[in-house]
């Protein structure tokens, strides 16, 4: 950068002005073009001023760093430069406003307006409008030149294409180097102010030719090509430390400048006009925020509120609304969190076993779940899944696993299931439980949650398997079994009970159960009194017939130790006394005559001798042989020998007394025992009438038969000796053996010696 | 235009007007615009991209295109000037002023011939005037100032953009014109006698929409006034740019269009909040106007009981 001096001195002037080198001004001028241009355009109007101002000029070609240092220091007493540029210094340097508006000159036409032009190689066919350069690389003098930056984003902004669009901006300080930037080819296109075209032009004449202007704006009566809107051209303040009698001196001087002044030939203006509206420029670098207004103003809530009004109450209320519902979503959550921590107390300190099944698998348990299941920790269950706990199959015949699997698809389904399920315990043993499964998930939830709780049923499930047992028991007993009230009706009876009375069971229940005649409902007494009572008796069937029962009453004690009920077992015994009967009567009859035998006879004979000695009477023992059986039986077989016996032993019975006992020891030998004898002709008359009936002829097999009986006999008690059954029955024998030897067919009494 | 003319359209109106259907919401309100500095702002809009689609300006040569469209049915809406607004409704069209696009400070001119100094010079002179139009206002306030009777001139019924001919074949002394006729007359050697800074607030260019329009498309119309607003900024505040836009479209230069604006004051927003207050200067005017305009033939009775403005649409800002 060069810069240079000239003073001028005064040469005449209506107003003289003391003045000394002291006193020179500077004028500090934008170089927006190469300093040898801008000196040769200048010069003649530094030395115009000097004269007509009386003041010498110092003129200063400064770019625009050098130009804000200058005013940094505060070198400058006037300074012309672009409206962008200026905007910048008004802003750092509190300028006054502008003292004047250079009007540009171009051929016949001048303007105080001036404008951006973007252009490219002619021969680029690519780029024919605004939107074509998003991507592209542009030069431009530098972002504080109005026409050749700003005015041209602006248009760009507006054809939708944003700084950062573009790939690059360089940056070139000068128009001339745009043009030669974008005439080489290093860029594809560049910003320009209006008239840099025209005035290259002078000394390359092909240089139009060679550009294309783009969005060229059709303005007549604007001297040059543009391609935005336009605004005002340069703007000349002076600086505030400038005496105002000096800045009124220099304002009329620019303000008389002619057109046609040499001074104004070489600048190439038409001289200056009153300051111009720079509105537009400001509006320009607000809406692109560049300098100075690319600080956002500090906006205060006062602003925002009076601009926003309605949207700040709506976001006002809006976040009213938010922190309310906030402030209840909080709380529901709360609550929610409480009902929740409430709900997993309950389910843990729940006595009975629960578990929360998620995926199948156990989530939480309870300690009661741990305990039913004999396993130390929670931890042991958590993750696994019910099947884990159970064996392989249940009683049902299904797979643990499968019949698991399917209830837990319905429960995930909202069915509530319940089941009996056997479980395995740690230690192997095996319990049976009430399970039930509950969804506890909401509708839509993404994971089905399902409540399990387990209730110990095993001992239920044993006391149904006893009673089961007991009432199988009932059923199946071959003795009848009958439960009463504590009256003795009946309650109950097995089917037993039916078989044996021939009762049904709707006519036994209600009514009295078999029981013995004489003691009747007594028995319920002696069974309350004892706790049982059991005796046999006749009782009758249904049907009429008579029947031997047994029977045992117990008592049933409830809880308080009193008898509420009885149970009668009793069985039929009919049969078994009947042979208990037909064996006594073999045991002590004969079995041809019917008459007793010699067990029952010395039986007998037993009690009538005890009874004699009691009672002071005498009695007889006869025995009795028939005489010539032998050959009877010989002649005409055993049968008619057997009934020979048969019809003696029936004569010889009717000969007898009632009281007396006829018996027969076996053979052709009988016994006899007469009680009450008186005298000794009584009972030598009875035996001569059963000699006389024995010998009465018998009809055996077509033939009359005469047998005869042999009698001994002896009497008992007898003086002087104590005897017994055997002794006096041996004694008779004897007495029966001399009435053989004395010719058969008599009787003959025992006296001691005579044999 | 002839008045006659104006009837024969009005007729034509009433005919199709049976065949009129109402604009479906998804049809762009249409306004009637034609070349007038005060209606620059809307041009700008729309050449920025200012205008909302649910506005669309259809443009003519002059207001009598906006009127017949209004007329036929073919439009919702024009820029146009107080007193067409009064005739419109003359003629049965109800509408309702929207806006303000400017106020005419020395717009409305009366040019004439450097022999006539005064303005009772113009007596049993021949003046062009377009009766049918603002000029004719013009007239009638002209004629009063002179202390005149129209049968004291040669009303020459002419649309505006002829004067120039007509006063180039010399068949007229005085022309009740606006820019740029006047500019172009002046050209021609004509002088200027009596221009509407004379009559302060009285000449006013509006926005006018249907009645029914501006009930059933409410939010179009606020479109169309942010348009109006924003291009008006750019017209006052951008002017280094927008004069040379303006010259442009209107053909013709820059220095013109400097000086065109120089003879219209444009009400910003709130100017037009003013302007359109039910209580505002806008009423007054209209009833003023209608009272000049109905005692001189050219509308056959006052609108007692008619609101023609609307302050409603108004944007509440400027973007």
């Amino acid at each position: 950068m060069r810069s240079f001096l000239l003073l001028f001195f005064l040469l005449s002037s209506v107003f003289p002005i003391p003045v000394s080198a002291d006193h020179a001004l500077t004028f500090g001028v934008f170089a927006y073009r190469p300093d040898a241009v801008m000196e040769e355009e200048y010069k003649p109007m530094a030395e115009y001023l000097s004269r007509e101002v009386g003041v010498p000029i110092e003129l200063e070609i400064l770019d625009q760093p050098d130009l804000n240092q200058a005013l940094a220091s505060n070198r400058l007493d006037f300074v012309l430069t672009n409206p962008s540029h200026f905007l910048v210094i008004r802003s750092e340097r509190s300028l006054t406003g502008v003292l004047a508006t250079l009007v540009r000159r171009w051929e016949q036409n001048q303007t105080a307006s001036l404008g951006g032009v973007v252009v490219t190689l002619a021969e680029r066919e690519d780029i024919a409008t605004l939107e074509d350069l998003a991507g592209q690389t542009i030069a431009s003098p530098g972002i504080f030149f109005l026409g050749g930056y700003q005015a041209q984003m602006l248009e760009l902004r507006e054809a939708g294409v944003r700084a950062r669009d573009i790939r690059r901006v360089k940056q070139l300080s000068r128009h001339d180097r745009v043009i030669q930037a974008v005439l080489s080819g290093d860029v594809d296109a560049g910003f320009v102010r209006t008239g840099i075209i025209e005035q290259m032009a002078l000394e390359d004449p092909d240089l139009p030719n060679r550009l294309k202007v783009i969005h060229p704006q059709n303005l007549s009566g604007f001297p040059f090509r543009v391609s935005t809107r336009l605004y005002p051209e340069w703007p000349l303040a002076a600086l505030p430390h400038v005496d105002s009698a000096v800045v009124r001196k220099v304002a009329s001087a620019l303000f008389a400048l002619e057109r046609t002044d040499p001074a104004a030939v070489a600048a190439g203006i038409a001289g200056f006009a009153p300051p111009m509206d720079y509105q537009s420029v400001e509006d320009l670098a607000r809406t692109l925020r560049i300098p100075p207004y690319d600080q956002v103003p500090m906006v205060t809530w006062v602003d925002v509120i009076h601009q926003y009004r309605l949207w700040v109450f709506t976001i006002v209320v809006l976040v009213i609304l938010l922190i309310a519902s906030s402030l209840w979503l909080g709380r529901r959550k709360r609550m929610i969190g409480v009902e929740q921590r409430r709900q997993r107390r309950m389910i843990l300190g729940w006595p009975q076993p629960m578990l929360v099944i998620r995926d199948g698998v156990f989530v939480d348990s309870n300690r009661a779940a741990v305990d039913l299941l004999r396993y130390t920790s929670r931890n042991s269950l958590i993750g696994k899944d019910v099947s884990a706990f159970s064996p392989q199959v249940q009683p049902d015949g299904r797979i643990s696993q499968q019949k698991l699997h399917t209830l837990i698809g319905r429960a995930v389904h909202g069915e509530v299931q319940a089941c009996e399920w056997k479980l395995a315990r740690s230690d192997g043993s095996e319990v049976w439980v009430d399970m039930t499964l509950a969804p506890i998930h909401e509708k839509g939830e993404p994971e089905p949650l399902i409540l399990c709780s387990w209730y110990d049923i095993t001992r239920r499930r044993n006391a149904e398997q006893r009673q089961r047992l007991a009432a199988s028991v009932f059923d199946h007993a071959r003795e009848a079994i009958f439960i009463t009230d504590a009256h003795g009706t009946v309650i109950d009876v097995n089917d037993a009970y039916a078989g044996i009375t021939g009762r049904s069971r709707e006519s036994a229940i209600g009514s009295t159960p078999p029981l013995p005649m004489e003691e009747g409902s007594g028995v319920f007494q002696s069974a309350r009194q004892d706790g049982f009572w059991s005796g046999e008796f006749e009782a009758r069937r249904e049907t009429g017939e008579t029947i031997v029962l047994t029977l045992t009453i117990s008592g049933v004690r409830d809880e308080h130790g009193d008898i509420g009920h009885f149970v009668g077992v009793f069985s039929d015994i009919t049969k078994s006394k009947e042979q208990e009967r037909k064996l006594r009567l073999m045991a002590h009859f004969d079995a041809l005559t019917g008459l007793p035998n010699r067990v029952l006879f010395a039986d007998r004979l037993q009690q009538s001798m005890s009874h004699a000695r009691r009672q002071g009477f005498r009695l007889a023992v006869l025995y009795i042989d028939l005489d010539e059986f032998k050959p009877v039986n010989d002649a005409f077989g055993h049968e008619a020998g057997d009934r020979l016996l048969v019809e003696v032993a029936k004569r010889m019975r009717q000969a007898l007394r009632e009281e007396d006992t006829l018996a027969r020891l076996g053979g052709d030998e009988f016994s006899a025992i007469v009680v009450n004898v008186g005298d000794e002709a009584a009972l030598e008359s009875l035996l001569s009438r059963l000699l006389e009936m024995v010998s009465a002829p018998v009809w055996v097999s077509n033939h009359s038969v005469e047998v005869s009986v042999s009698v001994g006999y002896t009497l008992y008690p007898q003086d002087g000796t104590d005897l017994d059954g055997d002794q006096l029955l041996r004694q008779a024998d004897q007495a029966m053996y001399r009435a053989k030897h004395l010719g058969k067919n008599q009787s003959c009494r025992f006296s001691e010696g005579k044999v | 235009m002839h008045r006659r003319q104006f009837l024969g359209l009005s007729i034509a109106a009433g005919l199709s007007l049976g065949g009129l259907t109402g604009c479906q919401p998804g049809t762009p309100l249409r306004i009637g615009i034609h070349p007038w500095i005060g209606y620059e702002p809307l041009y700008l809009a729309e050449e920025f991209g200012w205008l909302a689609d649910s506005v669309r300006l259809v443009k003519g040569q002059s207001s009598t295109d906006s009127l017949q469209g209004l007329m036929d049915g073919s439009l919702d809406g024009a820029a146009l000037t107080l007193d067409e607004t009064l005739r419109l409704h003359d003629h049965g069209v109800n509408v309702v002023v929207v806006g303000v696009a400017d106020v005419s400070v020395g717009a409305d001119v009366v040019m004439a011939d450097p022999a006539i100094q005064t303005l009772r010079d113009i007596r049993g002179k021949r003046v062009a005037v377009e009766l049918s139009g603002v000029s004719g206002v013009m007239l009638v306030e002209l004629l009063q100032r002179a202390g005149l009777e129209r049968n004291d001139i040669v009303e020459i019924n002419l649309p505006v953009n002829e004067h120039p001919e007509a006063w180039r074949r010399g068949e007229v002394d005085v022309s009740i014109c606006y820019e740029p006729t006047a500019s172009a007359l002046e050209g021609l050697g004509a002088n200027r006698l009596f221009d509407s800074r004379q009559l302060p607030e009285t000449i006013f260019d509006v926005l006018v929409v249907r009645q029914e329009k501006a009930r059933s498309r409410k939010a179009a119309v606020k479109d169309l006034l942010q348009a109006h607003f924003a291009g008006l900024n750019h017209l006052v505040r951008n002017q280094h740019d927008a004069i040379y836009r303006v010259a442009t479209r209107q053909n013709i230069s820059v220095d013109a269009v400097r000086r065109a604006l120089a003879t219209v004051a444009l009400p910003d927003l709130t100017a037009n909040q003013r302007y359109l207050a039910p209580t505002g200067r806008l009423e007054a005017v209209v009833l003023k106007l209608a009272h000049i305009m109905s005692s001189e033939g050219l509308i056959s009775e006052v609108p007692l009981n008619y609101r023609f403005c609307d302050a409603s649409f108004l944007p509440r800002s400027v973007a």
